[in-house]
């Protein structure tokens, strides 16, 4: 197992210095699934957006500590947060089309990279969808407007568009709580299948989903990162009380 | 019992919301029928091929005041849907952190219900006056003035529509922040902030008070903006007030004219608006 994210005793402040994140250390590895479960309010997507400064987007917020990916300390001053965010992808709870035709979503990221060739857009365009399982659906409407597509669809289409760009990681953030059962599944699946390819952090608030498809899960309260570990430990001889109190349906 | 008085007491709202509403569409159409009728007989090629004859002379159009008011709306578009897009933008996305950009919002609220006749006397002080003569230019900048504030607060309200995620997802990507604006955000406010500006265009079209103090009016062809040009608002306004049958005429045919065209832009607005919502 390679690590991929080190994070050293990060502290997250909202605007108004309101503590939210609190002494968080942990291990990302890669090509693995790592899961961050917890009650509401948590932290877990507060942490996940680290990950990729998106925090930075609004006034007043501020990190302490260092989250180190390939090397660097993302959280210093001097990160391209253009660049981190080309290698650092992220899908959100609602599935997020931009106003364009299917094709345009997915080939947004390529052209910011300066991919101009036709020819080679429509390939990564292709494969993209391929991989996010959406081709076969969509391979005859590419040129239609993305709203068109149904939820689920919408979501695979946001999947396609993070991957399109080769990403290194890839955050997802509740990506199935305004999805249909069926819809789930198969964005489960996917994120099963893209392991191989990329590093993923999944934040959910469904423990099954953690339990299914993850290999690490991270359980975090009021802040703080619980308990930390492969997902069958946490699942079945978890080291602390509160997760095993947790996990077990006692609250949350 | 209670039912029953509630009953009659919603029947008699009913009825009074029904009438107003009558009346309100009843002048509508007494206005738009009038005009019409008036101004239908009115409509001939020489209307808007031939410019105004010598006063009582017969057989004169309003060639030129098509023209003048067709150069100086283009231009007051010109100069005012920039600046209300690129204000309204800054107000919600650059500017959404400072204090200062709610104190702009609310000045343009205001701005939106301050009297035209009023911004005319301010061109006429800032622009008439010290060059010293009326010209084109001051009517398309008095217009600008009056469009600004309407394009603006849609522009600002419209983008204010466009969900945070959707920026979110692009910053995500890896976009900065003005290709985020110009790529995303615009894409899906479009039909909004076009609606605004035709509708801007509609109001600024049917104003003659913010340019008798500035373009004036000329009763000569001319399409330089730097003179006095000719308006159909002015000229509806002057026509109307003058002694001539021929004039009157003239005047119910350009009125027809200018409220067609109103009525036009107002109704694409409006669809338009309509579909964005459907989206």
């Amino acid at each position: 197992m390679t690590p991929e994210i080190e994070v050293r005793d990060l502290n997250f402040y909202y605007a108004g210095n309101v503590h939210i994140l609190k002494n968080i250390n942990m291990t990302v590895y890669k090509n693995k699934v790592t899961a961050l479960i917890g009650p509401s309010g948590c932290g877990k997507t507060t942490l996940l957006r680290c990950f990729n400064r998106m925090h930075d987007l609004y006034a007043g917020n501020k990190y302490d500590g260092e989250i180190i990916f390939q090397g660097k300390n993302i959280l210093s001053k001097d990160t391209d947060l253009i660049e981190l965010r080309s290698k650092i992808g992220m899908v959100f709870q609602k599935p997020t089309p931009f106003p364009m035709t299917i094709f345009e979503n997915i080939a947004y990221g390529l052209k910011l990279r300066g991919i101009k060739n036709r020819k080679e857009l429509k390939e990564k365009v292709e494969k993209a969808l391929k991989d996010a399982a959406l081709w076969d659906e969509v391979k005859d409407k590419l040129n239609t407007n993305a709203f068109g597509l149904s939820g689920g669809q919408q979501q695979r289409l946001c999947i396609a568009r993070a991957l399109a760009v080769e990403p290194e990681i890839i955050l997802f953030d509740e990506p199935t709580s305004a999805l249909d059962p069926i819809s789930t599944a198969k964005i489960e699946e996917l994120i099963i299948s893209l392991k191989d390819r990329v590093t993923i952090i999944i934040v959910t608030h469904n423990m099954q989903q953690a339990a299914r498809i993850s290999d690490w899960t991270g359980f975090m309260m009021l802040g703080e990162l619980i308990e930390y570990d492969k997902t069958g430990k946490i699942f079945t001889v978890p080291s602390n009380k509160l997760t095993e109190e947790y996990i077990t349906g006692r609250f949350g | 019992m209670i039912m029953r008085k509630r009953k009659i007491l919603s029947s008699v709202a009913l009825f009074v919301c029904f009438l107003t509403a009558l009346w309100g569409i009843f002048w509508l159409f007494f206005i738009i029928i009038d005009v019409l009728r008036h101004g239908i007989t009115a409509i001939n090629p020489a209307l808007f091929l031939n410019d105004p004859a010598p006063p009582g002379e017969l057989g004169g159009g309003l060639r030129n005041a098509f023209v003048g008011h067709f150069l100086i709306t283009i231009c007051a578009t010109l100069i005012g849907v920039p600046v209300g897009v690129l204000g309204g933008t800054f107000l919600a996305e650059y500017g959404r952190k400072y204090k200062i950009s709610k104190i702009i919002s609310t000045l343009a609220d205001i701005m939106v219900s301050v009297p035209a006749i009023i911004v005319g006397a301010f061109v006429y002080a800032i622009l008439v006056k010290p060059l010293g003569h009326f010209s084109g230019w001051a009517g398309a900048v008095a217009l600008a003035i009056i469009m600004i504030p309407t394009v603006l607060r849609t522009t600002e309200n419209m983008l204010s529509l466009i969900p945070w995620t959707l920026r979110e997802a692009a910053f995500a990507l890896g976009a900065p922040y003005y290709k985020v604006i110009i790529q995303v955000v615009y894409r899906g406010a479009a039909t909004g902030i076009l609606t605004g500006i035709i509708l801007a265009i509609a109001r600024v079209t049917g104003e003659a008070a913010p340019l008798l103090f500035t373009a004036f009016n000329n009763t000569f062809f001319s399409t330089n903006m730097n003179e006095p040009i000719a308006s159909l608002t002015v000229t509806i306004f002057q026509y109307a007030m003058g002694p001539y049958e021929d004039w009157h005429a003239q005047a119910w045919g350009a009125s027809l004219m200018i409220t067609v065209f109103i009525l036009f832009a107002t109704i694409t607005g409006r669809i338009l608006i309509k579909r964005r919502y459907k989206d």
